[in-house]
């Protein structure tokens, strides 16, 4: 049997592959705007963990060492917003007939849920230290918290267009920003607050503070992707979904539209399916281009619309 | 029903959990000891994760469809395990966080008789709950087997019941999901049965006589949909399972430790010079005073390898706990990716379907699991004619049937009068401009050069060209006027264009 490839990198060895994959991977990250800055912010603050994390394994300083490991909790959500940044842009194959482009919605959606945790965590360490106010040694966590701070407003200029009305893997990956900005902030407050006015209790007043920010901050970007992944109607249209259907049944020889469904596969991509009931005379073709017609007006690009023919 | 147990026990074991925090909170506070608040606090997230699961399986039940969610509630199962998995590997994170801390820091448990009596307890709930739940997740996989069954025995009954059924959704103008209703689960009506309470004595005439009339196009059958439930709240009861094994293991390493402690620990008791080499060595914030003249007499606390025990034991089992949540991770975010369910083959469906007498060709098929067991399909189907459609759609429909897919919107395509030999094109394809939102256009590898002309006209500008046609030869959108003149011969176009796909 005479081989169906005359590609000859079919037959290479398996190893070379995984090198390719990377690199392939790496030249994607690049290629584009949003995933390239995330990129770089994840190596800043990888870095800056590590050069915590030594400083305080140093300086044997234990707030430190859990700062640092607060700020590798956050590197795995950015890395989350990378890696779906990336994947969102696979193509489509046989388990994936709509491609990957879901991910991103997923990734704003762990990255929400993340933000969560971490604002429950903070909370219950907040009450913890409010009830035995440990030993915090301030004038080692100021000069640190002021540089994640440099950090994290680097990462807030550099993702603010991605902030708003974008995918939702961005916005989940600003919102963590944003929360990590709160948090620096606030051990810089509540550390001015120890030295100046020797108020203890202002660390974790602070931090029960910032955890309520975080928790009611995140709860948009929550909605917005459970209401996707939930495969709720698209919101945006919500209001010109009932005119379509009017125009639609008004089309001659149509009885009924039945079973509409509209659902969004991620951020303006809408998908729609829906059932015509027609008469046994009616254009099929006619009444199939004029609904395509109708629905692509409002946005609705990818339409199946499925025609019974009432026998009557 | 099987929802209402899983709720009966998610309220059992969520209101044991809970008291059990409010034990946890007040015996910290009696015996002031911060380890037993911590160990509360993941108490407290064990409830959380609880009313994640209750939730889910609360708003699962509302299977009506409503304008917003026309498909139902359903999705609430998978979402509800994925938010678990999601918070059992942010909980593992934040234990090997602890942990780590401890290695640095070591700490004597204080009050170990404490630690060991609520440790006990809390593991007893535990098990409890192991018990609740780990019958139901071994349990959901017979649901699959009777939807089996009833797949091959009830397929004339799935017709019967889909007539009757379609006969309400006519008087219905606004029947926004009926189907739907039946697809998401309809608990009240008897599977393999017509029920009829529901449809009224006037509507009933129309009914009977229309169902022999009526082109049925698809229903889901009854029985599928209860089974279907069950493989959906198996994902969430998984989710819930996996929370309670990790918090098991969690009560069962405390009383291991304190038990340990217990017996090897020789402590410092108060009043006697001893020194403690184990804490404060590394430490400068804590300076404990060694006094480098030591007695003979004077005690050395105990063997330092019990203190690093704790944080061994949690790296442990955050690497079993990390072990046995992936999968569940995996399989609900495969879900909500709009995975090809894993059972189907879209090669062998695509071709099943090319075969069938009738089809041209099949564009656009996308086959996603909306959960559990409940797969929904879509494509468009070109053929001859619309006289010859309903035959094809029924047999379309019947092999969609037999996959297991229930829910299937087919949308028909008719060869223009003139270019019938152009199968392997969309006749409703968008412009190009469309093309890299997903649409089957851009696939299109060979394409006639005439028809650039066409890839210039943006989406939103589209005219409808029908008006300007006689009836004989209708023109579709996709092509402009001019080429329904032109009589050339296209090459036939047998191949699907597998990367339409």
């Amino acid at each position: 049997m005479l081989p169906l490839s005359i590609k000859d990198d079919e037959y290479k060895p398996a190893k070379f592959n995984l090198f390719v994959k990377l690199s392939g991977w790496f030249r994607s990250i690049l290629a584009d705007k949003t995933s390239r800055n995330l990129f770089f912010f994840l190596c800043l603050n990888l870095s800056f963990a590590f050069v915590e994390l030594l400083y305080g394994i140093w300086s044997n300083s234990l707030g430190l060492i859990s700062d640092s490991f607060h700020m590798f909790f956050d590197c795995t959500a950015l890395l989350a917003g990378l890696a779906a940044s990336v994947i969102s842009r696979w193509r489509s194959n046989d388990s994936f007939s709509y491609g990957y482009v879901r991910a991103e919605v997923i990734a704003g959606f762990v990255n929400g849920l993340f933000l969560i945790f971490t604002a429950f965590f903070i909370f219950s360490e907040g009450v913890e230290r409010a009830l035995e106010p440990p030993d915090v040694h301030h004038e080692r966590l100021l000069p640190v918290s002021i540089a994640g701070l440099l950090v994290n407003l680097v990462g807030i200029f550099v993702f603010q267009h991605g902030g708003h009305g974008h995918s939702h893997g961005g916005e989940g990956v600003f919102l963590h920003i944003v929360a990590d900005t709160l948090g620096s902030v606030g051990v810089i407050i509540s550390a001015i607050l120890m030295q100046k006015y020797d108020l203890m209790i202002a660390d974790p007043i602070c931090s029960m503070l910032i955890s309520i920010l975080i928790g009611v901050s995140v709860v948009p970007l929550l909605r917005e992707s459970i209401g996707i992944l939930m495969q709720r109607t698209p919101p945006s249209l919500d209001q010109t979904l009932p005119e379509c259907y009017q125009r639609v049944q008004q089309l001659q020889g149509v009885y009924n539209l039945q079973e509409p469904h509209f659902w969004t596969l991620c951020t303006d991509v809408y998908i729609g399916t829906l059932k015509l009931l027609v008469a046994p005379d009616a254009d099929s073709r006619w009444i199939l281009s004029q609904t395509h017609n109708i629905f692509t007006q409002v946005g609705v690009r990818q339409l199946y619309v499925q025609i019974d023919v009432a026998a009557m | 029903m099987a929802c209402a147990p899983n709720r009966v026990r998610l309220l059992c074991m969520l209101s044991l959990t809970f008291g059990f925090f409010i034990v946890e909170v007040v015996v910290s506070r009696v015996t002031s000891s911060l380890a037993m608040l911590s160990d509360s606090f993941h108490m407290l997230s064990d409830v959380i994760a609880l009313v994640v699961a209750l939730v889910a399986v609360r708003f699962a039940e509302q299977t009506q469809s409503t304008n917003k969610n026309t498909f139902g509630w359903i999705r609430a199962e998978v979402m509800g395990a994925l938010v678990n998995a999601v918070f059992l590997t942010a909980l593992c994170f934040t234990i090997i966080l602890e942990a780590i801390e401890r290695f640095t820091e070591p700490h004597e448990i204080e009050k170990p008789e404490v630690v060991i009596g609520v440790g006990a307890a809390g593991l007893l709930v535990n098990l409890f709950g192991l018990c609740l739940f780990h019958g139901h997740a071994g349990g959901g996989g017979h649901g699959h087997s009777h939807g089996g069954h009833g797949h091959s025995h009830g397929g004339h009954k799935k017709h019967k019941n889909g007539k009757v059924r379609r006969c309400e959704t006519l008087e219905d103008s606004r029947s926004a999901g009926e189907e739907t209703n039946n697809l998401v689960g309809n608990q009240n009506n008897s599977p393999n049965g017509v029920n009829p309470d529901r449809t009224t004595a006037g509507k009933s005439e129309m009914c009977h006589s229309d169902s022999l009339d009526l082109q049925i196009n698809g229903s889901a059958p009854y029985e599928e949909l209860e089974n279907g439930h069950d493989s959906a709240s198996q994902l969430n009861m998984r989710g819930v399972f996996l929370h309670v094994l990790g918090d098991a293991l969690g009560s069962v390493i405390v009383v291991i430790n304190a038990i340990i402690f217990i017996l090897v620990w020789n402590p410092c008791k108060p009043g006697e010079v001893c020194e403690n080499p184990c804490v404060g060595q590394h430490c400068a914030d804590h300076s404990l005073n060694i006094s480098s003249e030591v007695t003979e007499g004077a005690k050395i606390a105990g063997p330092c390898w019990v203190l690093y025990l704790d944080p061994t034991l949690c790296v442990i089992m955050v690497c079993i706990l990390l072990y046995t949540t992936y999968p569940l991770l995996k399989e609900s975010a495969l879900i909500l990716l709009q995975t090809v369910p894993k059972q189907i083959d879209m090669h062998q469906l695509n071709a099943g379907l090319r075969k069938l007498e009738g089809v041209l060709a099949v564009h656009e098929l996308h086959i996603w699991q909306l959960a559990g067991s409940r797969i929904i399909a879509t494509a468009h189907i070109k053929c001859h004619d619309p006289t010859s459609y309903m035959d094809v759609a029924k047999r379309i429909k019947d092999f969609f049937h037999d996959e297991g897919i229930h829910a299937t919107t087919i949308q028909p395509e008719f060869v223009t009068m003139n270019s019938d030999s152009r199968t392997s094109l969309c006749e409703l394809s968008c412009r190009t401009q469309c093309a890299p939102k997903l649409c089957c256009g851009a696939a299109d590898a060979v394409k006639p050069p005439d028809e650039a002309v066409d890839a210039k006209i943006s989406c939103e500008a589209k005219t409808p060209t029908v008006t300007s046609t006689s009836a004989t030869s209708l023109e579709i959108i996709s092509e402009s006027v001019e080429e329904t003149s032109r009589p050339e011969s296209i090459v036939i176009m047998t191949r699907e264009v597998e990367s339409s796909l």
